[in-house]
């Protein structure tokens, strides 16, 4: 039995690896991307403890956020293809993008 | 069994007012026959009211029912009817006379066209307020329909606001009376309104029955009494054109003649007198209060005849009379009502006999009130169909109307003698009533009624100069510019009602040789006051003393000089008026006919006080008001302004502030639960 403390530490290390690219990549795909991280070192948190605590609740709750994460990539994608026709790039800093802002 | 539907005679010309202004148009005569009708309807049943409570079991005890209206906390206010021998008289001669000047507008408004619409419907609305405030049984409902009267008379002097014949000056003069008109009474209805607050604190209700019972006159606190009653007397200054806010009623004659003739005797003028009559059990409780009416009525007599003298436009002439003829109602009921008062407060025998003196001078003033009703209405209809038929106001292009227009002639000069005070016409039964009453004030109470009786005595030559000016300025001497033009006389329409009236002009004087006394008395009596019931003939003595005093002749030797130096300026032309007051010059003259600088004391108050409090007003709405809800605006708005540019368009920045946001809430929960549960 592997112990908790292995998962939980690895989903940590998604997290941070996640979330050191939200705030550091300029290229809004890698952007979504490292969110996807961050959506699923949470969802292994859900099942490690789900495991650990010998109850479903943890894999029930993973599929929902599955679910919704993929809704909101859809979403995502469909906002940043229609910046991309209208401003013609993808790059965060760029000011074509940051512009939109009011 | 016909009391029962006192509620009726209003109630019907509130019809006529709702059917006549929705489908007025369609009828005939532009609805001028449903107002007729209901005018006519509404005096017959007041006639079988006033016939069933004088011969019935209750009289004189009033008549009263109401309906339970809305409460406020413990004061309930009521509507209902109260009937009494003044309510009879008043219902009775309002809805004759309104009956016949809507007869009279047929002819008088014919050429008027579709707008007769209108104005069918606002008399109507105006006999309502009129007979609504007779039958009220209470002050609120009173007031109510003494501010529909104050609506109409607004709406009906300005009836020819929108386009006169005479062009935009004359229209835009209307408006203006009209407004004035409507400005100067509100200014009185203030005051009656602020009257009635006192009188609601003080006895927890306003009807009648409540107020007019002696215990609960007795329970009130006598200052805040007299404070309440003076008051309600300035709404009766306002309503009844007295001194100092006489001004409007002249300038209301820029309405059409019909109105002037409805609002000087019918209605809304003989208002204010009404209210005085109704409150007396009030205002006669103290005799300062009785004193300052007086004064204020002998004073107004005096300073509108004066105004009379020289006028040159036969309707002001007119409504300067009326101005004074109300002055002596109200100096009447002053005189009277301060003997009642002096005599209450003295008890006794002697008291007694002071009362009744003073209850005459309640009789001399309704008295008055009614004759002035058929005399003015009759003169006002017969300068009506003067004016119809030459065209003009203006007295000087008259003249030698006589041979053209026999009917109206005649009736006026009726009237004129009426109002004169020509013995045994009308006008002079109540005028020296009204002067042997003031007399007998100043004999028992105070000296200043005899200066008012002076006044009062003075007045009444004047009214005869000047009634009789006008009658041979119009009728008499050579044609004028506008004679030649005339058209003769006028329709049937408006002949038949001058002729019924001027029976009524000549005579009402005699109904009180047959019991009207009695009728419009006023007793005190240990269970409170009531008016009528007293002995037919109550007063009789003051007429038998009106022949044997000498004094009563003095002024009858002074109407019929004045009658005399008229005929001798306007007719013989031998004596020159203009040689008195230096060809219009003299600085009497001017003062009369500007009168007394009035207008313009109007003006000046209204723009010095008027115009300043509407620069304060606008200042604290436009920088107070609005500056609040326009900072607070502009606060919200660049306060949003600065806020934003913390956006600064990078989404990383945004997650960055998120991230280390969890962070540091993380960071805090750890460290609360370990200090807390010491994990």
């Amino acid at each position: 039995m592997i112990p908790i403390e292995y998962f939980l530490i690895l989903g940590a290390i998604l997290f941070a690896i996640g979330a050191y690219g939200v705030v550091t990549k300029s290229n809004a795909i890698v952007v979504l991307m490292c969110i996807e991280l961050m959506l699923n070192a949470a969802n292994i948190n859900f099942v490690a403890f789900g495991a650990f605590n010998g109850d479903v609740i943890g894999q029930a709750f993973v599929v929902m956020t599955i679910s919704v994460a993929a809704a909101e990539v859809a979403v995502g994608i469909a906002i940043l293809l229609n910046a991309y026709k209208l401003r013609k790039t993808n790059d965060l800093d760029d000011a074509e993008l940051t512009s939109m802002r009011w | 069994m016909f009391i029962e539907y006192t509620y009726l005679v209003p109630l019907i010309p509130m019809l006529c007012f709702l059917i006549i202004g929705l489908l007025g148009r369609k009828t005939p005569q532009k609805g001028g026959y449903i107002a007729i009708a209901g005018a006519l309807i509404s005096f017959i049943i007041a006639a079988l009211i006033s016939y069933e409570y004088l011969t019935g079991d209750t009289y004189p005890n009033a008549v009263t029912a109401s309906i339970e209206w809305f409460s406020i906390g413990d004061w309930t206010m009521h509507l209902g009817y109260y009937v009494d021998g003044l309510t009879c008289m008043m219902m009775l001669f309002s809805s004759f006379i309104s009956t016949l000047i809507f007869v009279y507008s047929i002819g008088y408004m014919g050429e008027e066209g579709p707008r007769r619409t209108r104005y069918y419907a606002e008399v109507s609305l105006f006999l309502t307020g009129m007979l609504g405030l007779i039958v009220s049984s209470n002050f609120l409902e009173l007031f109510i329909f003494w501010e529909v009267m104050g609506l109409c008379s607004y709406l009906l002097i300005g009836f020819w606001s929108f386009r006169h014949n005479d062009g935009d000056a004359a229209s835009a003069n209307a408006a203006s009376a009209a407004k004035k008109a409507f400005l100067v009474t509100r200014l009185g209805d203030v005051c009656l309104m602020a009257g009635l607050f006192i009188l609601l604190g003080e006895f927890h209700s306003l009807d009648y029955t409540t107020l007019f019972d002696t215990a609960n006159i007795a329970a009130a606190d006598p200052d805040m009494l007299t404070l309440g009653m003076l008051l309600v007397f300035g709404g009766v200054i306002g309503k009844s054109a007295q001194f100092p806010l006489h001004d409007w009623l002249p300038d209301a004659m820029a309405g059409p003649t019909t109105v002037s003739s409805l609002i000087h005797a019918a209605t809304m003028v003989k208002a204010g007198v009404y209210l005085v009559a109704r409150g007396y059990p009030l205002f006669v409780q103290n005799p300062e209060v009785m004193l300052f009416v007086g004064i204020i009525g002998g004073v107004t007599a005096i300073f509108a005849a004066t105004m009379a003298l020289n006028n040159m436009n036969i309707k002001k002439v007119l409504a300067f009379s009326t101005v004074s003829q109300l002055g002596y109602m109200i100096l009447a009921l002053g005189a009277g009502g301060y003997l009642v008062a002096l005599g209450m407060d003295m008890g006794g025998a002697e008291g007694t006999a002071l009362i009744t003196a003073g209850v005459a001078g309640f009789t001399a003033g309704c008295f008055h009130m009614m004759n002035h009703a058929f005399f003015k209405a009759l003169l006002f209809m017969c300068s009506g169909s003067v004016i119809h038929a030459v065209g003009t106001e203006d007295m000087r292009e008259m003249g030698g109307l006589h041979k053209h227009m026999k009917i109206t002639s005649i009736t006026m000069l009726l009237g004129s003698l009426s109002i004169a005070g020509f013995p045994f016409f009308s006008g002079f039964w109540s005028k020296d009533l009204v002067l042997e009453i003031a007399m007998e004030a100043g004999h028992d109470g105070t000296v200043w009624f005899t200066v008012l009786w002076v006044l009062g005595v003075i007045t009444a030559f004047m009214t005869a100069f000047y009634m009789f000016r006008m009658w041979f300025m119009t009728f008499m001497g050579e044609e004028g510019h506008a004679s030649q033009h005339c058209h003769g006389e006028s329709p049937k329409t408006m002949t038949v009602p001058l002729m019924i009236l001027s029976v009524f002009a000549v005579a009402s004087g005699f109904l009180i040789l047959f019991g009207l006394d009695g009728v419009v008395s006023f007793n005190v009596t240990d269970a409170g006051f009531v008016v009528g019931g007293a002995e037919a003939g109550g007063v009789g003595h003051y007429f038998e003393h009106l022949f044997t005093n000498p004094y009563t002749y003095l002024t009858i030797v002074l109407a019929l000089l004045g009658i005399g130096i008229a005929y001798l300026m306007y007719v013989k032309k031998s004596i020159n008026p203009g040689k008195f007051n230096k060809d219009g010059q003299s600085w009497i003259y001017r003062l009369f006919a500007n009168r007394w600088y009035f207008p313009e004391l109007y003006n000046q108050i209204s723009w010095k006080i008027g115009y300043g409090v509407a620069r304060g007003v606008n200042y604290v709405d436009r920088q107070v008001i609005d500056g609040t809800v326009n900072g607070l605006s502009g606060a919200v708005v660049g306060g949003g302004d600065a806020v934003s540019k913390m956006q600064t368009g990078h989404v990383q920045d945004y997650s960055s502030v998120v991230l280390i946001g969890v962070a540091v809430l993380s960071v805090v929960l750890i460290a609360i639960t370990v200090i807390l549960g010491g994990m």
